[in-house]
């Protein structure tokens, strides 16, 4: 499938976007059962990336996104890492070297490496960084629209709130910020360390137009961008509620809260076999 | 005054009143892909004409110094070359990180400003940033400059435009004085210049500190205290050779400097010469590791021994 491939019907084109989730999903267990990683994550962003690579970043027709994406936390690369695989713009021989010493596949990477636009590791700093892309992007009369994921655990950081104030000042509609919402952070459950919620209420607060959404729901992720494009007075802020591992049952049962994963070989085969599985069914289905 | 050229002329300076107004407004008239970015002290900057006739290459984020950085540095990845601008306190200190992360690992051209540097500010501790080039100069990659003068504050920034990855730069506000000539000084990065020939002592000192050098060195003349003096405005990238040339020249080696003793010029000076070693003895003079007070300018350098008496006593008591 080709990026922003918007023909064919709407079921035909959640069809495909759910078979695309379910690739990106294996190529997330293949990259990390190698040598351990951010699985969880990558598994349970997958409707996201795909959803977001594949309809809704317009193509640059030079093999690229004409749109911009700025990852801001760090560690949801390998999300990243699963969709561009499908994209082509690595292959998986390049990706299972994540994590290895030497690599130049970063867990967490620097600005420069395909398909990062900049250093995200020392988290809450995308979502600035982003604004100011958006404001330039604006200033210069570009249509570009800039994306910026980052995580529920990046709201406990200062720098976030002064990038929503900036972004709502110069009403950077042209700017979605997407979160990763799965109250988790290094140590434990959001909510325990210090809760962040209610996420949309502060955003609309703040100036947003905030939508709140089940982040594995592909027909709430695509209506969710459908609406951002229409908003022309304030930028937009779409909370995706995730919990690691969804869409991977097997996995979901007996790592529910393994912000890093090194799982054990059997677990590894149990999931690549119930995602394998699925991806022939959604095959077999278009 | 005994000078090795015609830069200066130390008894004849003028005064600028305002100088950031008369260089952003210039720069950005000539360059509409510069954006100046300021945390609410715009006025304190001293940008007044650019506000009102360039507001597009104005951008306010408000008081907030880690935005100030990041959303600078996310201006330069939409192909407009930032210029971050606030008190050096807050730039280095505050926003610290996002400077690093956000500016130091990125090839584009990201500019931050610090103004008020290490004593220039009456507010003591927290206004102050006596630290700042030590931090900066710790960064891979960074660009770092200490301009001595206005001359030297346009003509330096007008090249950090053109530097690629995060170049940091203490800027002069106020009524500041204009010691080298427009006409006879071109600045190049990493370059130093030789103020004043001669034997005996060699002074190395950047910055603002080079007035107090100047000054001292008028007072070391009249004493009959034969010295040289070396500007050093680049503290990043540094031309080694030449700084290793002045100091094997001397017995005795002080360096002047607006920033503590440890980590700025002293220091950068100092690891120079023990890499190549048996070189002069180095006595550093600027900021010690203590707090220093507020108040004016001329009160703060008394406290501190930074006089241009007490720099001239401490410089004689070196021999």
């Amino acid at each position: 499938m080709r990026p922003n491939d918007r023909a064919g019907s709407n079921l035909m084109r959640r069809q495909e976007l759910e078979l695309l989730a379910a690739k990106i999903r294996r190529n997330v267990l293949d990259i990390c059962m190698q040598r351990g990683g951010y699985a969880g994550q990558g598994v349970a962003l997958a409707d996201i990336a795909a959803c977001l690579y594949f309809d809704e970043l317009r193509d640059d027709t030079k093999g690229w996104f004409h749109d911009r994406f700025v990852l801001s936390n760090g560690h949801d690369a390998i999300m990243c890492y699963g969709a561009l695989a499908e994209h082509g713009s690595y292959t998986m021989e390049e990706l299972r070297t994540y994590n290895a010493d030497g690599t130049k596949v970063d867990q967490s990477p620097i600005e420069g490496q395909l398909g990062f636009e900049i250093t995200a590791g020392s988290l809450g700093q995308g979502p600035s960084q982003a604004a100011g892309i958006a404001y330039g992007e604006r200033l210069k009369g570009s249509d570009k629209r800039v994306y910026c994921l980052f995580s529920d655990g990046e709201l406990q950081e200062g720098n976030v709130w002064e990038a929503a104030m900036f972004a709502s000042h110069h009403q950077l509609s042209n700017l979605v910020y997407i979160i990763d919402n799965n109250d988790l952070g290094a140590t434990g459950s959001t909510t325990d360390t210090l809760g962040v919620e209610p996420v949309p209420e502060k955003f609309e607060a703040f100036g947003f137009a905030a939508r709140r959404i089940n982040g594995n729901n592909i027909e709430e992720i695509l209506n969710a961008f459908d609406e951002a494009r229409q908003i022309h007075d304030k930028p937009y802020v779409l909370i995706c509620d995730t919990r690691l591992f969804v869409g991977i049952d097997c996995l979901r049962a007996v790592l529910p809260m393994a912000h890093y994963v090194a799982a054990k070989d059997a677990d590894w085969e149990a999931g690549l076999t119930e995602i394998n599985a699925k991806i022939t069914s959604l095959t077999n289905r278009l | 005054m005994k000078l090795c050229s015609d830069l200066l002329d130390a008894d004849s300076r003028t005064f600028d009143d305002a100088p950031f107004d008369t260089i952003s407004y210039e720069l950005c008239s000539r360059r509409s892909d510069v954006i100046m970015v300021s945390a609410d002290l715009s006025k304190y900057t001293q940008m007044h004409s650019l506000k009102k006739k360039l507001p597009d290459q104005h951008l306010e984020v408000g008081m907030a110094e880690q935005n100030l950085i990041s959303v600078a540095a996310g201006v330069s990845k939409a192909g407009y070359i930032p210029i971050a601008t606030t008190f050096a306190c807050y730039a280095t200190r505050r926003a610290y990180d996002q400077m690093l992360i956000c500016m130091g690992t990125s090839p584009l051209t990201n500019i931050v400003i610090g103004f008020t540097p290490g004593i220039a500010n009456p507010a003591r501790i927290h206004h102050q940033a006596a630290e700042d080039l030590g931090m900066i100069r710790a960064i891979p990659g960074a660009t770092v400059i200490d301009p001595m003068d206005v001359t030297e504050f346009d003509q330096a920034l007008n090249t950090a435009v053109d530097t690629p990855g995060l170049v940091y730069m203490r800027g002069h506000r106020g009524n500041t004085p204009r010691l080298l000539d427009p006409a006879a000084y071109t600045f190049q990065l990493g370059k130093t210049y030789q103020l004043r020939a001669g034997k005996g002592i060699g002074i190395l000192s950047t910055g603002h500190a080079t007035q107090w050098a100047l000054e001292a060195s008028a007072k070391l003349e009249h004493r009959d205290v034969e010295h040289s003096l070396l500007h050093v405005p680049t503290i990043k990238p540094v031309n080694e050779d030449e700084i290793a040339e002045f100091c094997f020249a001397h017995d005795q080696v002080v360096t002047i400097e607006n920033h503590q003793i440890v980590t700025g010029l002293g220091s950068l000076v100092a690891e120079i010469v023990s890499d190549i070693g048996r070189g002069p003895r180095i006595t550093r003079l600027g900021i010690p590791n203590r707090w220093a007070p507020g108040g004016t300018l001329p009160y703060i350098r008394k406290q501190l021994k930074l006089d241009a008496d007490q720099l001239a006593d401490q410089i004689v008591d070196v021999l």
